[in-house]
């Protein structure tokens, strides 16, 4: 017992803390997964597999599978084709501006698509901005019907413009990863660039594809806010939604969330076996030259060519919420024909758009304030000590990437109905917490980064000089990490101001809306509302836009490595 | 003051004992070095003395004062790291007055030793840089200081010279000797460079797997090694398999290439037993096989045939691998080579003094 206690780092305060950890977890991640588990299989008569079997043969609930599973394949497509020639052109190329148009790439992966979604409505419209354009330029004599067919296409668009960067990312660095000798093995057997890419880049690529697909399927099937703005509701997604509220008549919400977390596990274990299965790990790593060349002038011209009309293209529903949002009137024509700002005043005069902003505002802070806490503790754990159960709390923290915030608020409201954290009371400290947990995993990755390129040595010069353990952590080791601390909590900060699903869920009164809830609710008035709600969407935008520069400031260039999988 | 006692001393990592059931005296003001191959657990050796870990058994004394369940930052220690471990956000004046901060030591107090610390390693007019700002060898010498500064009862040294260049290592080790001979402190030092540990130590621990195998001055190493793997860690040698014939004044080892007799071999062994007979390569001479009788010149020689396999030139010396009769490789040297003594393929007479070899029990070598 005493030698194996030996073998790892514990002392009270250590003990306290993995304890308290371990709590929380379980509280507000395990416990409520296994709530909804518990109620998809347990009828008052006991184990059953009623509300599972008729999710997969009642055709009502069919066709919502198989409608969010094909968004989920269209999306995942499109994101490829998005960012397959975006990857290939910025890893293997040098030309002056990559760096910048490294970043632009990223620009579309953290505006919300939710927002995005209310510009894109406008602009697809029947009579809106598109339509109207190729019937001037007389490409078509009627106007197409965009968003038709229950709007499938419209979310489609949406979210893949929205999600390409997350794809190009892990091929960027899947590409990044391929020995270029094996290449110039292929090449020296004679194949030419295509033979080359199909048969030994691409399949060399494959576990990094996988796992950016993996991530762009997870996230579109899941996505609340760019179907119900859409309207698109024969989905799982906005089920859920609409199921929530009556939870206890209707059990078939706890199946289908079930649904989605068998699915992303199970796509998660697959990436998992292609990626640590071995199969392509590279002999002789780490080594790796560098397979860039020198763009020339005809490359450079298509580089930018390319990447410039994608981001364009991804920013065209951010443009179309801006105009929105200072629209006097806009009707019959390509753009607004009178502008104002009026817009504006009224989302701090008018009382849900001011109530909600300033929700928003301490839900956000007090949620970072905990990702700070939670996520410089456990990362410090894991970098720094050796403790029981280490894997264990690395893939608890690490959860929530995996974990939709669909599932994740669905599965507070039910666990925590009739507990002194009921939602439909006063849903405050569970939108705290749905918040602080789903950002968890950033902070800890950031602050893990900082406490890994932080050599142990500088700490450890600092106590051999007579510091206590305390005063190294203040005095050594948080300076040091204070870039990558700060990086974090914006992030944390400016996703928690913008986070859609749980929001929707979790806020259950008018008083405790936050930002997003209320655009969506600002959106279904007549009148004025869309306008203010594209004003509110601009300055959430502006703030994040802000934020993530902030972020970028102090992260650097190593920002991408969070979003990976 | 600063003597440094292992006694039975084990420390286990993982699954095996970094350090196994080490006893060790270091004395007050010695420069100390602890040499080994990479995970011989010499650094691990050198983490207890710091407190960075505390012996599994065994207990560690400064003084007579048991240190072993002391927090590293309530010991006296200063510790040189192997990267310098300089704080990047604090400059160098920050870095070395540190450990006084920690002191509480006054201001006025403080600034003058400083200056003093950084006197003595040649940094005083760095003292507002930043480390990024420092090539490697002024690093290490503010690292140096921020250690020294603290006047500790021990200086502890992790492979200090390893990240610098070949020239600036051995101007260092002379700069670090001096320093050593100035302070008049206890340091130890961990090395896996051979050359570094015999030409800067007082006295050297030798450390293989966990254990230690022989401590002793440069010269004792050097001369009567106990082990085939000291002779052949600290210098390099040619050991020659064979077996022990007789035991007496002079040992007489049987080999495959012919009769070796030697002055010198580790005490305890028995006739028949399987052993090395350690030769430095600078003790072989090299005669024409023509010029030799086929009988040693005298009792105090060995001669054994050989032919030249390959020359090595390397302008001070001339490096030769030659073939005994048996096969087995031997490496001679020949410092000042003004002339080629032979061509490759020339069949040689190899002698060597009796005096020159030590007779040790036959062992597995590779770590």
């Amino acid at each position: 017992m005493t030698s194996w206690l030996r073998r790892y780092d514990l002392n009270p305060a250590n003990a306290a803390v993995l304890i308290f950890l371990w709590v929380f977890f379980i509280v507000f991640m395990l416990y409520p997964l296994g709530y909804v588990f518990t109620n998809a299989f347990f009828t008052a008569e006991g184990f059953s597999l009623v509300f599972m079997k008729l999710m997969f043969t009642s055709p009502n609930y069919t066709i919502i599978l198989a409608n969010s599973v094909n968004l989920g394949l269209a999306v995942t497509l499109f994101t490829t084709l998005l960012s397959l020639p975006l990857a290939l052109l910025l890893v293997r190329y040098n030309f002056p501006g990559k760096e910048f148009l490294n970043g632009l790439i990223l620009i579309p992966m953290v505006l919300p698509p939710f927002v995005g979604a209310i510009g894109m409505r406008q602009l697809l419209a029947r009579f809106g901005s598109i339509n109207l354009l190729l019937l001037e330029m007389g490409v078509i004599s009627q106007p197409i019907d965009w968003l038709g067919g229950g709007s499938f296409w419209g979310v489609v668009i949406l979210e893949a413009l929205h999600l390409y960067p997350i794809m190009y990312l892990n091929l960027a660095a899947a590409l990044a990863n391929v020995d270029p000798s094996l290449e110039e093995a292929a090449k020296n057997m004679g194949a030419n660039s295509f033979k080359l890419f199909s048969t030994v880049t691409f399949p060399l690529m494959l576990p990094g594809y996988f796992a950016g697909a993996v991530i762009v399927f997870i996230w579109a099937f899941t996505d609340l806010g760019a179907p119900l703005v859409f309207e698109y509701r024969e989905v799982v997604a906005v089920q859920i939604f609409n199921m929530v509220t009556d939870l206890h008549q209707n059990p078939m919400g706890y199946a289908f969330v079930v649904a989605v977390i068998a699915l992303t596990l199970f796509f998660f274990y697959l990436s998992k076996r292609i990626l640590g299965g071995g199969r392509y790990e590279m002999l002789g790593r780490g080594h790796v030259a560098s397979a860039t060349r020198s763009a020339s002038a005809s490359m450079t011209v298509i580089a930018y060519g390319v990447v410039l009309g994608i981001s364009a293209l991804a920013l065209i529903p951010h443009l179309g919420v801006l105009l929105t949002s200072v629209t006097k009137r806009w009707f019959l024509s390509v753009l607004p024909s009178d502008y104002t700002f009026q817009f504006y005043q009224d989302v701090f005069s008018h009382d849900l758009a001011l109530l909600s902003i300033k929700n928003s505002l301490l839900l956000s802070s007090l949620s970072t304030i905990i990702d700070v806490v939670l996520g410089v503790t456990i990362a410090y754990l894991l970098a720094r000590k050796r403790v029981p159960g280490r894997g264990v709390l690395d893939a608890l923290a690490m959860l929530p990437l995996a974990l939709p915030g669909l599932v994740l608020a669905f599965g507070y409201v039910a666990a925590f109905s009739a507990t002194p954290l009921d939602a439909r009371v006063n849903p405050v400290p569970l939108l705290v917490i749905a918040y602080a947990v789903r950002r968890l995993p950033y902070m800890v990755r950031a602050a893990y980064a900082g406490f890994q390129q932080t050599s142990v040595a500088l700490e450890e010069a600092a106590i051999n000089l007579g510091a206590s353990p305390m005063k190294t952590l203040y005095q050594i080791t948080m300076p040091l990490i204070f870039a990558n601390l700060i990086a974090g909590a914006v992030l944390s900060f400016s996703f928690a101001m913008l986070e859609v699903s749980d929001s929707l869920i979790l806020a259950s009164k008018e008083q405790y809306y936050p930002i997003t809830k209320a655009i969506y609710a600002l959106l279904g008035r007549i009148a004025d509302g869309p306008y203010i709600a594209s004003a509110m969407g601009t300055l959430g935008l502006l703030l994040l836009a802000g934020s993530l520069f902030i972020a970028g400031r102090f992260f650097g260039r190593r920002m991408g490595e969070l979003f990976r999988a | 003051m600063g003597s440094v006692k292992f006694e039975s001393v084990s420390k286990i990592l993982g699954q095996s004992r970094a350090v196994n059931n080490l006893t060790l005296d270091i004395g007050a003001e010695e420069l100390f070095f602890l040499l080994g191959p990479s995970g011989c657990g010499k650094t691990t050796t050198l983490r207890l003395v710091a407190g960075f870990y505390t012996p599994d058994e065994g207990r560690i004394l400064f003084d007579g004062q048991d240190q072993s369940r002391v927090p590293p930052h309530k010991r006296n220690t200063g510790m040189v790291f192997q990267n310098y471990a300089l704080w990047p956000h604090m400059d160098v004046r920050s870095n070395v007055a540190y450990g006084l901060k920690m002191r509480h030591v006054s201001e006025a107090e403080k600034e003058k030793r400083v200056r003093h610390a950084l006197e003595i390693v040649h940094m005083q007019a760095y003292a507002e840089r930043m480390p990024n700002q420092l090539s490697g060898g002024q690093q290490q010498r503010v690292a140096l200081a921020r250690a020294l500064v603290i006047e500790p009862d021990v200086v502890l040294l992790d492979e200090p010279l390893s990240n610098l260049d070949a020239k600036l290592r051995v101007e260092m080790r002379t700069q670090i000797k001096d320093i050593h001979r100035k302070i008049g402190r206890t340091m130890i030092y961990v090395t896996h460079d051979q050359a570094e540990a015999l030409s800067m130590a007082d006295r050297i621990a030798v450390m293989r797997r966990g254990r230690l195998v022989q401590t002793g001055t440069p010269h004792e190493l050097y001369t009567r090694p106990e082990s085939a793997f000291v002779a052949e860690f600290i210098g390099g040698t040619n050991l020659l398999r064979g077996t022990l014939e007789e035991v007496g004044d002079l040992l007489t080892v049987k080999t495959q290439a012919g009769i070796v007799r030697a002055k010198n071999g580790v005490k305890r062994m028995a006739r028949g037993e399987p052993v090395f007979c350690s030769v430095r390569p600078e003790s072989l001479r090299l005669k024409p096989a023509a010029e030799s009788s086929g009988i040693p010149p005298s009792d105090a020689t060995n001669e054994l045939l050989a032919e030249v396999q390959s020359i090595m030139y390397l302008g001070d010396n001339e490096q030769y691998s030659l073939r005994l009769a048996d096969g087995a490789i031997v490496r001679a040297v020949e410092y000042n080579p003004t002339t080629r003594k032979a061509q490759v393929g020339d069949r040689l007479a190899l002698q060597f003094d009796t005096q020159a070899v030590v007779v040790l029990p036959q062992e597995e070598l590779s770590d």
